[in-house]
């Protein structure tokens, strides 16, 4: 989707993405040349259209603005998920370089990655979760 | 006034550009991959998916190195006959590791991270009318699995389609090196609906159709009987890669995902390692 200030005959440039509220996203493009605003203001099913097609929407250079963050993120029931009324196993620290591969799994199945992973840690008695521990995680797997 | 195609650019939210960038991201993915193989039918039942497992055995005992891709997103099943259900998905220092069957067929299937008492599920700004948007939603699904897991170098990577002639002619156009494989059983109401599929896809692309359940094999009295009474041959006008009875003991294998590895030789085993001979033959 374009839009065009008819009075200049110019394109107009994306300028701020609202976060999404109640299905809704407020997406405001201006005119370079006259400085005029306009918001456009999606309806459930055009922010939905667009989150379906993986994308992000945010003005080129600037922080993106998500359309609702991942598309993904929270439709899968996390296996292995702690079960209410049990006592939460002890916490395991990642370091940075653990963290960074971690994002190379994509977002929706990231919190199941995660959980497995620091399941696998506890199991063999480790505590920090390195790339050591991510490359013996895959080695025990037979990856 | 100055029309659409006037203008360079979208004003800044490169959706177009994502989406291109998207589809790069998953070339790259399969460069290594020398053919891309979907398993499909239109019809459901017909054991796609087992047939899936047996062929990628049979591939992976003639050398080939082989991974299978379970598009069955809302009824996941290679992960339990593969016996990948408890692996985990482990992050590579680019891509993520593709769980292994122990004869080293690399499986990707969601029934890896949705438990079996669990359905998948999206979120949505439209209020539960995935009618909508989730056919889209799942292609983009697709999409990111094939860019982010590790296919390395393959001769095969087979994509156990789930059931519907149309979603078979979305996955041709959604990946457009796939070649075809129909599954069909001996019943008429399945030839019916495999007819329909081979209809809708370019018959260039389609490598060939094999008959699943083409009778039951005995061991008793190491015979192959029949299941479906169905003399008519089809005639799909696609080559045929072969007739594959039912096996009770297969199915028991892939029911408990045990390995099928040491399987003993059978008119079955037999008849699998002819379809992937003729299958290989049909793409090189």
């Amino acid at each position: 989707m374009k839009f065009l200030c008819v009075p200049c005959d110019s394109p107009m440039k994306l300028q701020t993405v609202g976060p999404p509220e109640r299905g809704s996203l407020s997406v405001v493009y201006s005119c370079p040349e006259c400085g005029y605003e306009i918001a456009m203001l999606t309806n459930a099913y055009e922010t939905q259209v667009v989150q379906s097609l993986g994308v992000r929407i945010g003005p080129e250079g600037g922080e993106k603005a998500s359309t609702a963050g991942c598309p993904f993120s929270g439709m899968i029931p996390a296996k292995g998920a702690e079960t209410p009324g049990l006592t939460a196993p002890e916490p395991v620290r990642w370091t940075a370089a653990a963290e960074a591969r971690l994002a190379n799994v994509p977002e929706f199945v990231r919190p199941m990655a995660r959980t497995g992973i620091e399941k696998f840690a506890r199991e063999k008695g480790f505590f920090e979760i390195d790339e050591r521990v991510l490359d013996a995680a895959r080695d025990f797997f037979g990856m | 006034m100055k029309s659409y195609h006037d203008i360079v650019g979208d004003g800044g939210s490169r959706v177009l550009e994502q989406v291109a960038e998207q589809r790069a991201r998953i070339t790259d993915g399969l460069a290594g991959v020398r053919h891309l193989v979907a398993i499909g039918s239109g019809k459901g039942g017909v054991g796609k998916s087992t047939l899936t497992l047996h062929l990628a055995g049979a591939l992976r005992a003639r050398g080939l190195r082989i991974a299978i891709l379970d598009a069955d997103f809302n009824g996941p099943s290679q992960a339990r006959m593969a016996g990948v259900q408890e692996a985990l998905f482990v992050p590579g220092r680019q891509k993520v590791s593709l769980p292994r069957t122990t004869n080293g067929i690399g499986v990707f299937s969601m029934g890896s991270v949705i438990p079996e008492s669990a359905a998948l599920e999206f979120e949505s700004a439209a209020g539960g009318e995935s009618q909508t948007w989730r056919a889209t939603r799942e292609f983009a699904l697709l999409g990111e699995i094939l860019a982010a897991f590790e296919w390395g170098t393959l001769d095969l990577l087979m994509i156990d389609l789930p059931p519907g002639a149309e979603r078979t002619v979305q996955y041709a156009e959604f990946l457009p090196r796939t070649s075809f494989v129909l599954v069909t059983i001996p019943s008429e109401v399945a030839r019916g609906v495999v007819a329909r599929s081979v209809t809708t896809l370019p018959k260039n692309r389609i490598v060939g159709y094999v008959e699943n359940m083409s009778g039951y094999y005995c061991r008793g009295c190491d015979e192959i009987r029949p299941l479906f009474d169905s003399p008519n041959a089809p005639s799909f006008g696609i080559p045929c890669l072969g007739t594959v009875p039912f096996d009770p003991e297969l199915a028991r294998r892939c029911d408990s995902g045990l390995p099928l590895t040491d399987l003993a030789d059978t008119p079955v085993t037999r008849a699998l390692d002819d379809v992937a001979r003729q299958l290989v033959e049909g793409l090189e």
